[in-house]
Order: C-alpha cells, then structure tokens, then sequence
C-alpha cells in the first residue's frame, strides 16, 4: 500500500516484499510494515542502486548484510535495521498507514519538502554548507504565512490550519 | 563558578558543570546562550577534562527558541538569530573537551540542536526528544540528525516532528545511557570522570577526527 501526503510518501509492507518491490518500497520517504511482511533484496533490478540507497538508510554494515547476505528477513528484524520505522498487526496495517499519512497531512506542507532536500543534501554537503542550507530554508519558512499561523495556534492551544502559504 | 539570570556553572573533581536554568522549560535566551559561552572559556582556563550541560528541573533539558520572542523575527533580525544559535553550537563542537549532555526532560526544536551538539548525552527516564521544527513549518537539527542517523531514522523523526522517548533514543544511539532521574547527574559525571582521565590531547584528537570524519571527501 501506498499513500502519498503533502509530497510525502508512505508505503505500508504486507506480505512478500522482494525484488521490484523491495526497490520500491525504499524509493518512499516512511516505511512501516504488517508483522507478517518479509523483506528481501534477491531479484532486484538494480543492485548496486539498492546497495547505495540502503547504505544511506540504515547505514554501511546493515546495507552489506542485506544487499551481499540476499537473505529473508522477517518485519522484527526489519524495524531493527531501520528498513521501516514501526510494525503493527497484519489487521492494523491500512490504519496505521493512514493515521501516518493524515499525522503528514495536518503539518505545514512547505516545511515537509524543505526537510526532505535538507536531509538529502546534508550528507553530500560539508557540514558548514549543510548549515547554511538549513539556515536558507528556515530563513524562507519563518516569514511564511503558515509558521505564524502554528505559532498563534500553539498560543491558543487550539489545532492550527494551513494553506500551503 | 559563575552564574547569571538563566545560567549556573561550576567545576568539581575536575567536571566543569553548565544547567541552562530559564523555567519552566529552559527556552533558549541571549542570557543563557552568554552563559554557555562564558562557562566553557572558563572551563577551558581551568583545564576541565569534561563538561556536563543539563537543564533545571525535570521538566526540560531545553525547549529550543522562545516562540514569544521568535514571532518578532524580521527578514533583518532572523540572520542574526541564526548566527546567535550557530555560534552557541558551534562552540560545543569545536571545544576541546568532550561535552555530555544530560538530558533531564524535554529536548526539542533548538534544544535538541543543543543536546544534538553535545559529544554524548545520557538522558533520564523522563528524557524526550522531538524534532519538533516540521510542526509550526520550520526544520531544525536536520544537520545533526543526518549526521548522528542513517537517513531512514532522520526522514522519520524530522518529517514527523514526533516524539521519541528513552528507550527508542537509546536503541537509536541518540542516547547512551538512560536512568533513574535522581540517578542523571551521577551518571553524567561517571561518563565525564571517565572522560577527564583519559590523555587530554588524545580525547581532542579524537573528537576533532570524528567531527571531521562525516565529511565529504573533498572537504577534509
């Protein structure tokens, strides 16, 4: 399953994920899984690409044991890795995913694409530069319509709306 | 030893001790990010060996900006509140002694910057850390969490904005060792002592290699 919110993209895991759909799986920014979800990195299409996306995800050693191991792994070992970041029942699955997508939905939508090129960058960048990219952004998301507006709503104690402004 | 309105510091058995002391939540303030500056210089004269930083209370390590005065902010004064937090920051980095962050309460927004910056932390029970920036529309600690994290556990706290409490922090390394909250201070200083004994120009070396050790190739 997969949700998209705010340009943000969830995959929920059930079942079988190998192959194209391992690949898939790990192109999404949040992954979450069932408890009956496996995990393989056999059959995909492009390995190298898979080596180097898992390497940034979960970091140097998790991504050789996955990518050189080529074993099965259940969900539990998967949210030890980091290949999703939470495991719920099989029956809970859709739920969960959804909350998480509406969790997404109810945050300023120009803060949430500004973190992910931030993140992205952050480790092709020497850390000064890094900074100041965060300062860029932060620099453009304060004079936004929508920071006021959460900081109003935080003051009111109430649940602030956004217009994307 | 020294203090002012929001900052209290002092050494014992060679532990320089800093508590960012602004209740309730010890939002960030000029007051205590002079006090963080002027406790390390003179840590730095007296050749500490480590440096505890925690906050007031069990409420908050430290609650990152005040947004009463940050909602002022104009396209001129953001700069120089960027700078201002950078330089504390920065500081920490860049000090030659290993910094130990005890994180009492809650660390987020600017205040898990802080904590972020610090060598190792070691949090109480009531330790919680949140990239919060994502939820009223900024980003902050992107830097530091990208860094600390693989990617897939930084894109989930910082696009979430979500709270991760003791036990995920320390199974995420973000925290090293979690305790009892009477037990914080005594644990701090057992990693600091630890710390101090060991050859000062070693430890240096090896935080300065670490800080540098992320960096991309080209840059070193």
């Amino acid at each position: 399953m997969r949700l998209e919110s705010g340009g943000i993209v969830v995959v929920a895991v059930e079942g079988v994920c190998a192959g194209p759909d391992f690949e898939r799986a790990l192109e999404a920014d949040l992954r979450i899984a069932a408890d009956t979800a496996t995990f393989s990195a056999d059959g995909v299409a492009d390995l190298p690409a898979c080596g180097r996306r898992l390497a940034r995800l979960l970091g140097e050693a998790r991504a050789k044991e996955i990518v050189l191991g080529a074993r099965t792994f259940d969900a539990t070992t998967a949210v030890r890795l980091g290949v999703v970041t939470r495991v719920v029942p099989a029956a809970a699955l859709a739920q969960a995913a959804r909350a998480l997508a509406d969790t997404l939905a109810a945050l300023p939508p120009l803060a949430l694409p500004a973190v992910r090129q931030a993140v992205r960058a952050a480790r092709e960048l020497t850390p000064d530069a890094a900074l100041a990219l965060e300062h860029e952004h932060f620099r453009r998301l304060i004079a936004t319509r929508d920071h006021k507006a959460a900081v109003e709503a935080f003051f009111e104690r109430r649940t602030a709306v956004f217009t994307g402004e | 030893m020294g203090e002012n309105a929001q900052t209290r510091w002092w050494t014992e058995a060679g532990v320089g001790y800093v508590v960012i002391d602004n209740p309730p939540m010890n939002v960030l303030s000029d007051e205590n990010r002079r006090g963080i500056r002027e406790a390390l210089d003179e840590f730095c004269r007296d050749d500490v060996g480590a440096v505890v930083l925690t906050g007031a209370g069990d409420r908050a390590f430290c609650a990152g900006a005040d947004l009463g005065e940050e909602k002022h902010l104009t396209d001129e004064t953001v700069g120089k509140f960027l700078a201002r937090g950078e330089q504390t920051f920065r500081i920490i980095r860049d000090y030659a002694r290993p910094v130990i962050g005890a994180i009492n309460g809650w660390a987020m927004g600017g205040g898990l910057v802080l904590a972020l910056w610090c060598d190792v932390r070691v949090g109480s029970t009531r330790a919680r850390l949140g990239a919060v920036g994502v939820k009223v529309g900024l980003m902050a600690s992107n830097v530091q969490l990208s860094r600390l994290l693989p990617e897939g556990r930084a894109r989930d706290m910082l696009l979430t904005g979500r709270t991760v409490e003791p036990e995920e922090a320390y199974r995420l390394g973000l925290l090293s060792s979690v305790v009892a909250p009477e037990r914080l201070m005594d644990e701090a200083t057992a990693w600091a002592r630890a710390m101090a004994a060991r050859p000062r120009e070693l430890v240096a070396a090896a935080k300065q290699a670490i800080n540098a050790a992320l960096e991309p190739e080209a840059a070193r």
